[in-house]
């Protein structure tokens, strides 16, 4: 398996955040989170287990409890500082450690765009569900942060050596195939935009490193950012992504997906050949 | 035994729930050492004011008890 993701700077980097705790950085875990209020709204059952994988926040779980359709919830984190003393297990990153068939809904927020194993991570979640459990996820997809990428592009390769910055997303038109193969029925994904605007390519760093999202690709410059590659990124930036303002926007895609562990009592297509009336009389008739 | 257990506060229904995320195993508890144990990984996880900690890095590795 290719490592994408070096898991060490993801765990330094969500607790630094944590530890700089910087109001309003959680705006984009904030909006997930309602949005997933919003989607379990619209389910119409309750659930008995519900667990949070790795959303390296309360957020989700304080959701749950509030739905009023969950009666338990198990918070799954990398790292114990994320529970802040909250219960909750702590487990090794892309594993999902409960036995199969013990979940009734698994949720993820934000945090599957930065796992090595995706489909694998999938198998696991769908393999802890119960039959007719529910997943519900949101990962940031492609799109997201693309005027970013560009500008750092644009600024590197004219001051020479180019290396990855901002990660690979996953398209929305893949993400139901990653479902499917993973096991779950009924797949769904769709995307939601978000545009941020900030002063300049500084505030969205900040921002970035305030959420742990900085850069954990394990391919990555180890050199710190020179002064002048910030500053001609940040140029560029402005040029090509500025509003009659001034303010730069930055782009986030947030990729929903649901799918269902599958049970007999779910809707499935027919078997081809199995029709009792030919299509021909059945467009004839009436 | 049951007294300890207490201490440690970990729910029971939890540890039926809960896995090896290294070998998807069953994992046993040690009420004494406050740990849960995975034979099939020779590791002990720790339990910590009743959060398990379910990382290789901060596991106890199994001497041979045989």
């Amino acid at each position: 398996m290719e490592t994408v993701f070096d898991l060490d700077a993801l765990r330094a980097h969500k607790r630094r955040a944590l530890k700089q705790a910087q109001p309003g950085a959680d705006f984009l875990m904030a909006h997930a989170a309602e949005e997933l209020g919003d989607r379990l709204a619209t389910v119409s059952r309750r659930f008995d287990r519900a667990a949070t994988i790795f959303c390296n926040s309360p957020h989700a779980a304080q959701v749950l409890r509030e739905s009023g359709k969950v009666e338990e919830v198990i918070r799954v984190e990398a790292d114990e500082a994320l529970l802040n003393g909250e219960p909750g297990i702590v487990a090794l990153p892309e594993t999902v450690p409960f036995e199969p068939a013990s979940l009734d809904l698994a949720v993820s927020l934000l945090s599957l765009h930065e796992v090595n194993d995706l489909p694998g991570l999938l198998v696991q979640i769908r393999r802890a569900l119960k039959p007719d459990g529910l997943f519900l996820a949101c990962m940031a997809g492609a799109g997201t942060l693309s005027e970013l990428r560009e500008s750092l592009l644009a600024a590197e390769s004219e001051l020479g050596g180019v290396s990855p910055r901002v990660s690979p997303f996953v398209e929305v038109r893949d993400a139901g195939g990653l479902l499917q193969r993973a096991g779950f029925a009924l797949p769904v994904s769709d995307a939601d935009t978000l545009t941020v605007r900030y002063d300049s390519l500084l505030g969205l760093a900040n921002d970035l490193r305030a959420m742990g999202a900085s850069n954990a690709l394990a391919e990555r410059s180890r050199q710190p950012m020179s002064r002048a590659l910030l500053y001609r990124a940040a140029q560029i930036y402005g040029e090509r992504f500025a509003d009659p303002d001034g303010r730069v926007r930055a782009s986030f895609t947030l990729l929903w997906m649901s799918g269902w562990a599958p049970a007999a009592s779910q809707p499935k297509p027919l078997k081809p050949g199995s029709a009792t009336v030919s299509l021909a009389e059945a467009l004839a008739k009436k | 035994m049951s007294r300890i257990s207490e201490q440690s506060r970990i729910d029971p229904r939890l540890l039926e729930l809960l896995v090896c995320p290294l070998t998807k195993g069953r994992l046993e508890w040690d009420g004494v050492r406050s740990e849960l144990v995975s034979r099939s990984a020779r590791l002990a996880y720790p339990v910590r004011d009743g959060i398990p900690v379910l990382l290789p890095s901060e596991a106890r590795t199994l001497e041979d008890e045989g």
